[in-house]
């Protein structure tokens, strides 16, 4: 079964972005939230095998989504979505818990590499 | 990113953009209000951040960098070095309207000047379960639809006064099928909002071009037409509103000695009357120059001397193609499209525009829109075999001809109805119809629009239908007033003629 994933993203146009880079590479999108909270709800709900975090969001930022979900389930592996000029966010990001990032605007083999990095497969 | 995606990409800017500048504009004046609020400058960062994310992912360079600075001055708030006073909100007020433009710019340079292709969902963040859908299919569902409508007439016109269970069926059929047309119909409406938004940041930076100061107001944004209307709408409502900025609004100075306030007033107000959304656009300008207009065609000899111009007779004036009353060609308005175009493009639609205008006080268009696009009660006329539908909306009566009301006035035959004088336009003069002679009995189908009445003189008159007129690929030469072909319940092919222009 292809590995399930999560996308977290306040942009429609960033969500069907990374939606498209991950199903042409053989994985399956399990569902989209559009803030931190959602996120949160939406992991612990479906379950996924990945989650692609944006940082900037309203309703609680990827940062403190990463913390819950970490909070939640100590494994979850978690791919920071960030802009350029955002290092400092970056590592506070992995400090949280994140496993890896990619930097906007997407390369989409980058994107790719580092899901399957993350899932080991 | 693949460039086959490109011009879906494209097309989820185009609605996201919109939705976050004007966010951003709403935001903004929040903030102007609440200054010790820190969430929205929070916001405001976080709208700006996925402007350029999307804008970098575009390689719309100038737009990611223009972003990037506007981050900048809101950075140099929340750290403190400086204060966010009412210049620097002006400041940050005046770079959202030069991003939106920039961003419309950008769309219309992508899209080829049209809207973007198969609009998505409208952006709304509320969490309902939104399908995407695109608009092709939809159209083609829309197409079915009109042959099970067709379809269903013909098993009504067979059921009539027939009580057999197979009459019946076709009856509950029938009322299931209008359920259904319903439905499907509504799944094609969108908000006004999704062009009306846009537009108040290209006025105010129409205007600062033209060093005047502007006001715009929106109201009634929520109400929904149908995409199909929606989109063609920008470019006839930004025409008006660049009229109304260029020629309606007075310089500040002028605006002044007048006794007016500063900043000239915009407004755009749709509300609902009845089947049609009225979208009102009004100026508080100086109006337009109607004794001077009135003049030019007395000179002409196209008005009567000492005849005034109504408000009807001036758009008629204002709308005939290649008219121009701009003594000095500004950058502005003094090219592109006249308000012929406006008319057509709207005509084509089922809207219609109206007028009205007082000097020193300002100027309203009105533009009738439908809610709905596809189906159209009309009027079935005959010329020999072919049938001719009109949009029912435009024909105010049907009389019987009666020579002697009628006379030649000027080589131009006018017939006298409830007396009034009319203009008789004979269909077959105007389709150039060769075929057996006329009936010697021919009925009257008194037509209305733009508040112009003519009598149009056909072979016979059929009876009404739900035509569902589809667009009709348009051949070189072929008249604008063409606007469609359909299909009717006796299998019949009718052309829609909408003689609005004509009227």
């Amino acid at each position: 079964m292809a590995p399930r994933i999560l996308i977290c993203d306040d942009a429609i146009f960033m969500r069907t972005m990374i939606s498209d880079i991950l199903t042409g590479g053989g994985y399956e999108v399990l569902g989209e939230a559009e803030s931190g909270l959602q996120a949160v709800e939406r992991y612990k709900a479906l379950a996924p095998d990945l989650v692609t975090m944006d940082i900037v969001m309203p309703d609680m930022g990827g940062i403190d989504a990463v913390k819950a979900i970490i909070a939640h389930d100590p494994n979850a592996k978690i791919l920071m979505c960030s802009a350029m000029g955002q290092q400092q966010l970056v590592v506070e990001a992995i400090q949280a818990g994140a496993k890896d990032f990619v930097v906007k605007p997407f390369q989409p083999a980058r994107v790719l590499e580092a899901v399957k990095n993350l899932l080991g497969t | 990113m693949t460039e086959l995606h490109r011009p879906r990409y494209v097309a989820l800017f185009a609605a996201e953009s919109r939705s976050l500048l004007a966010l951003g504009r709403r935001t903004t004046e929040l903030w102007r209000a609440e200054r010790d609020d820190p969430g929205a400058g929070v916001e405001l960062f976080r709208i700006l951040h996925t402007l350029k994310g999307m804008a970098a992912a575009l390689s719309f360079e100038e737009l990611a960098g223009r972003v990037h600075e506007v981050e900048t001055a809101l950075g140099e708030v929340r750290d403190g070095t400086r204060p966010a006073d009412l210049a620097w909100f002006r400041v940050i007020e005046r770079e959202l309207d030069t991003l939106a433009t920039m961003c419309e710019v950008l769309i219309a340079a992508e899209t080829g000047g049209g809207d973007a292709p198969a609009a998505p969902d409208s952006v709304q963040t509320d969490s309902e379960a939104i399908v995407r859908v695109e608009q092709g299919r939809l159209d083609a569902l829309v197409a079915d639809l009109g042959s099970l409508v067709t379809a269903r007439q013909e098993l009504e016109r067979h059921a009539v006064g027939n009580i057999a269970p197979v009459a019946r069926a076709a009856m509950s059929m029938a009322r299931r099928l209008d359920a259904v047309q319903d439905r499907i119909l509504q799944v094609r409406l969108a908000p006004l909002g999704e062009v009306l938004d846009r537009i108040p940041p290209m006025v105010r930076d129409l205007a600062r071009q033209l060093g005047k100061e502007v006001t715009v107001e929106v109201q009634g944004e929520a109400l929904e037409v149908d995409r199909g209307i929606l989109s063609t709408l920008p470019d006839p409502l930004m025409h008006l509103l660049r009229n109304a900025v260029d020629h309606g609004l007075e310089s500040p100075e002028v605006r002044r000695r007048a006794g007016k306030r500063l900043a000239g007033r915009i407004s755009i107000n749709a509300r609902r009357e009845r089947d049609s959304i009225l979208l009102e656009l009004s100026d508080d300008g100086a109006g337009i120059e109607r004794e001077r207009i009135a003049e030019r065609e007395r000179a002409a000899g196209r008005l009567d001397p000492g005849a005034m111009l109504s408000d009807d007779g001036l758009l008629a004036v204002l709308a005939r193609p290649g008219f121009s009353t701009a003594e000095q060609v500004t950058d502005v308005s003094g090219r592109g499209v006249g308000l012929d175009v406006v008319l057509s493009r709207l005509h084509q639609v089922g809207a219609s525009l109206s007028l009205t205008t007082v000097a020193g006080r300002g100027t309203a268009f009105t533009i009738r829109l439908p809610l709905r696009l596809g189906i159209v009660r009309a009027l079935v006329t005959a010329l020999g075999d072919e049938r001719y539908v009109l949009p029912i909306a435009q024909v105010a009566e049907l009389v019987a001809w009666q020579a002697e009301a009628a006379v030649r006035v000027d080589g131009r035959l006018m017939l006298t109805v409830r007396e009034e004088s009319l203009p008789v336009l004979d269909l077959r003069r105007l389709l150039l119809h060769r075929g057996a002679p006329p009936p010697s009995h021919r009925p009257v189908v008194v037509l209305e629009a733009n508040g112009q009445r003519i009598a149009l003189l056909a072979d016979r008159v059929l009876g009404q239908v739900e035509a569902v007129v589809q667009p009709v690929d348009r051949l070189q030469g072929m008249p604008r007033w063409m606007v469609g072909a359909a299909i009717l319940d006796d299998g019949h092919p009718a052309m829609m003629l909408d003689l609005a222009s004509v009227v």
